[in-house]
């Protein structure tokens, strides 16, 4: 192989790899993909909106889906939380984080938990399309 | 917090969400920011308003 199709199959790689590495850099820190893929901005509005969304959530002690035996619907609930990325895993297990069903706010804080979750996966796909140059 | 409160921070950061996702000129991220939260806010309110008539639990017994 001759140097220029070295550098060649090692730039294919690279642009191979950017996408994969953009989207899940994106699902374990919100707005972290985009922050790799130089839109700064974007990447600080997407951190404080999805934080937001999480920190509300805790705050009203909302529910932090987790499976639950004969309840499938939970399973799907648990993927999209899981979305919020590194910190689902951080409220679960290293907070203890569970909700507290009899708070007043149970239902709104769940809301906001869950959502944050299904935007951090919309923000994957979206740091995914950039990283491919399908968007800008 | 109210209930109409975080009905309207939570219409508030969907929408600003979206809007910085899907648009990326400026004009576009307002008009849609617009649509999105008038539309969340306003549909709550007017499905709040429909299901006013329904009771919101078992009838109470005399």
């Amino acid at each position: 192989m001759t140097e220029g199709e070295g550098s060649e199959v090692a730039e294919k790689r690279e642009v191979e790899a950017r996408p994969v590495l953009a989207g899940i850099l994106a699902w374990v820190v919100p707005g972290l993909g985009h922050l790799y893929l130089g839109r700064r901005g974007r990447a600080a509005l997407f951190f404080a909106v999805v934080g937001c969304a999480i920190v509300l959530g805790c705050i009203l002690h909302g529910n932090l889906y987790h499976p639950i035996a004969g309840q499938p619907l939970t399973t799907v609930a648990t993927l999209g939380a899981m979305g919020m990325g590194l910190p689902y895993f951080l409220l679960r297990y290293g907070a203890h984080y569970g909700g507290v069903i009899t708070s007043i706010g149970y239902e709104y804080g769940t809301a906001f938990l869950l959502t944050a979750g299904l935007m951090n996966l919309l923000l994957v796909l979206d740091a995914w399309d950039i990283a491919r140059g399908v968007k800008d | 917090m109210s209930h109409f409160l975080l009905m309207v921070v939570y219409a508030l950061l969907v929408a600003i969400f979206f809007a910085a996702l899907w648009r990326r000129d400026r004009k576009g991220q307002i008009k849609l920011f617009l649509q999105i939260f008038l539309g969340l806010v306003l549909g709550g309110l007017a499905l709040a308003w429909l299901m006013y008539p329904f009771p919101s639990g078992p009838p109470v017994s005399p």
